[in-house]
């Protein structure tokens, strides 16, 4: 099993000829035809080769885009180990998951790209979010998925396995072109010069008007404000005035003195706060929109999810009150009772929509 | 139980903070490229998979893929101006993603009960007759 590393050597060592402002285009290139092969449900092989060429391709598109990410003067320390770790394992878990026959399986995988897509979160500083997304996701979304699948799915034949609309895909080629000329566009978008040196002026630049904003979202809460200005100086009574820009404090002593003094960078409100201050300070119709669109999402399940009982034409009338078109003639006993318990609940609807 | 006493306080103040800056602030602009081509990427397989899986159950579960990887791309560019109105808008997104699939599944139950099968070609035929 020596080819893989071979056949990824020389494709990188292609990649590393070729004009850099094509290289992301082939490597999409690349990872679109390693995905093709890899929906091949017929031939192992393929689908072995298709993995490699798609990692190969993966590889690429990552070095080449970490490498466009080096801000000019700045030494970057360790490789981003944990962003290609996680990246990669959110990728695997999302090829896997669509190529995957077994639908319980394919869950499975989401679940994967789920955990990894947190990490990914808790590398970009959103540890509420992070932990949000595997309770949700993971733990409630997702298992109503399970049930569904659980309930619906059926059984795989003796001899055939699984039925072979999970088995077969459809339109593969076409659909990989789509999907890989949208992404192309959207990587040249997202990572052509113009683009990236604005980007890198953003991460460098707004770290200091990133502490000042975290300073301003504590200024909008008074508790916790003067919970931190009590951890600085304990005989705070109240405080007076709170200067973001500069993180000061004036507050208003026990003693009923007045004293300024700054806070440390390590009192930064965490960020579950931040993002409840954001949410509730800034986007409160937004919140309330969305308790309105679960509410209509309850509804509409219940709703879609009752089951329907099919009433003849005769059974409606009846409940509407109407008379009914059954010849009366060939009325039995059993008959004739039925007819009274049918008059029953007429009236029984009449006399409770008076 | 000794030995972890011992080990840990020795590796932990001197490894984690060593590790720790380099990988997570140095790199900053590094992540949010590999976030945003990861973001990228998962949407494609989404779509990609939208388009290809035939098990109605599946088709929707891409769809989810594909709101992983928008929720991906806000955080990504909420670090970078360092505004946490991205991780709000990931609520938001949480939350349709939540309603979709409480309704998609009730739908998919409902046409499963009529057809006694998952695959979405069953419905091929919801035109009008040509």
């Amino acid at each position: 099993m020596s080819s893989p590393p071979i056949a990824t050597c020389t494709l990188l060592e292609a990649a590393v000829a070729v004009p850099p402002a094509f290289l992301l285009t082939i490597a999409v290139a690349v990872s679109a035809a390693g995905l093709a092969l890899l929906m091949q449900p017929k031939h192992r092989a393929l689908r072995v080769g298709g993995t490699i060429i798609g990692l190969a391709g993966l590889a690429m598109l990552f070095v080449e885009v970490l490498k466009r990410a080096t801000v000019t003067g700045e030494e970057a320390g360790l490789p981003p180990v944990f962003p290609v770790i996680f990246g990669f394992l959110a990728l695997a878990g999302a090829v896997r998951m669509i190529t995957h026959p077994r639908p319980v399986f394919a869950a499975l995988y989401f679940v994967l790209v789920v955990v990894a897509i947190a990490g990914m979160f808790l590398l970009l500083g959103a540890e509420f979010m992070a932990f949000a997304m595997v309770i949700v996701y993971a733990g409630a979304i997702l298992i109503t998925y399970m049930f569904v699948l659980m309930l619906a799915q059926q059984s795989p034949v003796a001899g055939i396995g699984e039925p072979v609309y999970d088995r077969m895909p459809r339109e593969a080629l076409s659909a990989i072109a789509v999907g890989f000329v949208i992404l192309a566009t959207l990587s040249e978008a997202y990572f052509s010069p113009t683009a990236q040196r604005f980007r890198n002026d953003a991460v460098t630049g707004s770290i200091v008007s990133g502490t000042q904003q975290a300073w301003a979202r504590l200024g909008e809460m008074p508790k916790l404000l003067l919970q931190t200005a009590r951890m600085v100086k304990p005989d705070v009574a109240t405080v007076v005035e709170f200067d973001s820009k500069s993180a000061t404090v004036t507050a208003k002593m026990a003693n009923g003195s007045t004293e300024r003094f700054t806070l440390d960078e390590k009192m930064i409100p965490d960020n579950g706060r931040q993002v409840g201050v954001e949410l509730v300070s800034k986007f409160p119709a937004g919140l309330e929109i969305a308790g309105v669109v679960l509410l209509m999402a309850l509804f509409g399940a219940v709703i879609l999810a009752r089951k329907q009982i099919e009433l003849g034409e005769d059974e409606r009338r009846a409940l509407a009150g109407m008379r009914r078109f059954t010849v009366d003639g060939e009325a039995g006993g059993a008959s004739g009772d039925s007819r009274a318990d049918a008059s029953s609940i007429a009236s029984d609807n009449g006399g409770s929509a008076r | 139980m000794s030995h972890f006493t011992t080990i840990f306080p020795a590796i932990l103040p001197t490894t984690l903070p060593a590790i720790l800056p380099t990988t997570l602030a140095v790199t900053d602009a590094q992540t949010i490229n590999a976030a945003l081509l990861v973001s990228a990427l998962l949407f494609t397989c989404g779509l990609i998979g939208f388009l290809t899986r035939r098990n109605m159950i599946l088709m929707f579960l891409c769809t989810e893929l594909m709101f992983q990887a928008a929720a991906l791309a806000m955080i990504a560019f909420g670090r970078m101006h360092h505004d946490v109105s991205g991780q709000v808008f990931v609520i938001f997104i949480l939350t349709v993603a939540a309603a979709e699939a409480a309704l998609a599944l009730g739908l998919v139950v409902l046409l499963y009960r009529r057809r006694e099968t998952l695959d979405s070609e069953a419905w091929s035929e919801l035109h009008e007759s040509a």
